[in-house]
């Protein structure tokens, strides 16, 4: 029963979540917070989305109850996002310092489990906290392709502004009695407009372009004066059209999106365990530090994303002596490794291959001085994990994880991953979230 | 995504005759790229790019026909979820523009002002 309530709600939430006209797509899911539960696989944080708000929902197939109801959740928010700063396109593109970038891409996460097993394998609650921020690096390419875009469309957002405006007071103002006086009373603010926008070289082609737009006028709904909206719409689409705007638009949107070059994510992300399950019992008990540098290539690359990865991470060894009798864990880690991602449409597939350097110094006696000696043990070990991820919607992706992990505190040779995630983002309001009677 | 047209009529400032008008053009949410056009009655239309003010002319110069604002919004960054502009006449509020980008996400904003005497 639990089940089929369970698969009932998650074949609606596409349903509503469609109906609420979301916008970006979302990403799947990669907070600190939630990596450094173990509740996602990877040891790679793919950069974040660019929601506000996001959600993630765990479900790991291979328990032993055969439910797949998730009990682990994450949650990842970016604050800086939720007001409005008035930034232009290029403040946003080039912030002035490093101080806003690390102010605007700041997220802070949250996960949690109830199925933290200690080395008895009896289950306590944890909860993880991550924070993380992303810097990227411009470069001339790169301003060169925001230039060309920004005056682009700059140019035709001017020529368009003008003609409408013009164009809305002679009709406002009953300044032409039918489409033919009105039309011939635009001609010259049209070619005026092309003209000096420096869109087109010569006044020869500024006045074909105006010719152009009044012949394609005649197939447009006619100007009803005491209803001028339609007719007026259709011609400002025809201007649009001509003009291009709407392809010069979508690909500045498009680039904005991928920009190519180099990005650098920094991440910080710490667990506390509470093993008598209660609050005023509990151990920080693994923390970890990411330094994720990203390459995206451009042109006909620019589905290829090359992620780097060196994480550090530090193991309580008083609390695992305490909770893990008998289990070997090593104090300090270091994982390095590569992820190769490609994206098509939908949907994207990425290789993580990382490796792992652990040492732990332990106390091995006192020197015939009575100074204290330790001895260090050290291991390695190696994560190969393929991950397979698809959006439902703009808002929902669906991921799926198989691999091989490093090996874990408990049953060290369960290293297989198999794991489906589902993430939700919650980044935009919907149509019923604003009052349109304000 | 939809490109949207708005229209707001019907809008009304009162200013004596002599009294210089300036109209402030403020894009409030985020990442916006825009050119606004304002043909006022006779001679004396101007623009404005991206935000930014700029003198219309005296009362007096203003009456009769209605004037038409023309401005032209494109939003460019995925973590902006509406498209926000505000319209002062001599820093007093007169439109505050609002849509979400899931309705559209590059938009024409049209205003029609009248100037009566006080």
């Amino acid at each position: 029963m639990k089940l089929n309530i369970v698969c009932f709600l998650l074949a609606l939430l596409p349903v509503w979540l469609t109906a609420q006209e979301k916008l970006s797509k979302l990403l799947p899911p990669s907070s600190p917070a939630s990596g450094i539960l173990g509740l996602q696989p990877t040891t790679v944080l793919a950069p974040k989305s660019y929601q506000a708000l996001e959600t993630a929902l765990f479900s790991n197939f291979n328990n032993n109850s055969g439910s797949i109801v998730p009990n682990d959740f994450a949650l990842e928010f970016t604050p800086y996002w939720t007001q409005n700063h008035s930034l232009s396109v290029d403040e946003y593109l080039y912030p002035k310092s490093s101080i806003d970038q690390v102010i605007r891409n700041s997220s802070f996460s949250i996960a949690s489990t109830q199925s933290f097993l200690l080395g008895d394998s009896t289950l306590s609650n944890a909860l993880a906290f991550g924070y993380r921020t992303t810097f990227y690096f411009g470069n001339n390419k790169d301003r060169e392709a925001v230039e060309l875009f920004t005056s682009q469309l700059s140019m035709d957002q001017k020529v368009e502004s003008k003609i409408v405006s013009e164009a809305e007071y002679l009709i406002e103002n009953k300044k032409t009695a039918n489409q033919k006086e009105f039309m011939a009373a635009i001609r010259n603010t049209i070619i005026n407009a092309v003209y000096e926008s420096g869109k087109y070289g010569r006044l020869k082609e500024a006045e074909e372009f105006a010719e152009d737009i009044l012949a394609k006028s005649a197939l447009i709904p006619p100007l009803d004066t005491a209803a001028p909206d339609p007719f007026l719409d259709s011609l400002y689409s025809l201007i649009g059209q001509k003009l291009s705007t709407e392809i010069v638009f979508n690909q500045f949107k498009t680039y904005v999106l991928e920009r190519y070059g180099f990005s650098l994510d920094v991440a910080y992300a710490g667990v506390l365990n509470f093993p008598a399950n209660k609050f005023e019992s509990s151990y920080i008990v693994r923390q970890s530090f990411w330094v994720t540098p990203t390459y995206r290539f451009k042109d006909k690359l620019g589905f290829l994303k090359v992620m780097g990865v060196i994480r550090y991470e530090w193991y309580n060894t008083g609390y695992y002596n305490s909770y893990f009798n008998g289990v070997k864990t090593y104090e300090n880690n270091l994982d390095y490794g590569l992820s190769v991602a490609g994206e098509f449409m939908k949907f994207s597939l990425s290789i993580e291959l990382v490796g792992r350097k652990s040492h732990s110094e332990l106390p091995a006696g006192n020197d015939a001085e009575g100074n204290a000696l330790y001895r260090k043990e050290q291991n390695t070990d190696f994560q190969y994990i393929a991950s397979f991820n698809y959006n439902l919607t703009d808002q929902v992706v669906l991921s799926y994880s198989l691999g091989n992990r490093f090996e874990p505190v408990l049953n060290p040779h369960n290293t297989l991953v198999s794991l489906l995630m589902l993430n939700i983002g919650f980044g935009s309001p919907a149509k019923k979230d604003i009052d349109w009677e304000q | 995504m939809m490109h949207k047209i708005y229209r707001y009529r019907n809008l009304s400032f009162k200013v004596p005759d002599e009294t210089e008008v300036l109209l402030m053009v403020e894009f409030i949410s985020d990442g916006n790229l825009g050119h606004t056009a304002i043909n006022v009655p006779g001679s004396g239309d101007s623009e404005i790019e991206n935000s930014g003010s700029v003198n219309i002319g005296i009362g007096s110069n203003l009456r009769g026909d209605k004037t038409t604002v023309s401005t032209e919004v494109a939003n460019l960054i995925p973590q902006e979820d509406e498209i926000r502009v505000a319209y002062r006449l001599n820093g007093q509020l007169i439109k505050e523009h609002v849509n979400l980008k899931s309705e559209a996400d590059k938009v024409k904003i049209i205003l029609y002002i009248k100037f009566p005497e006080p």
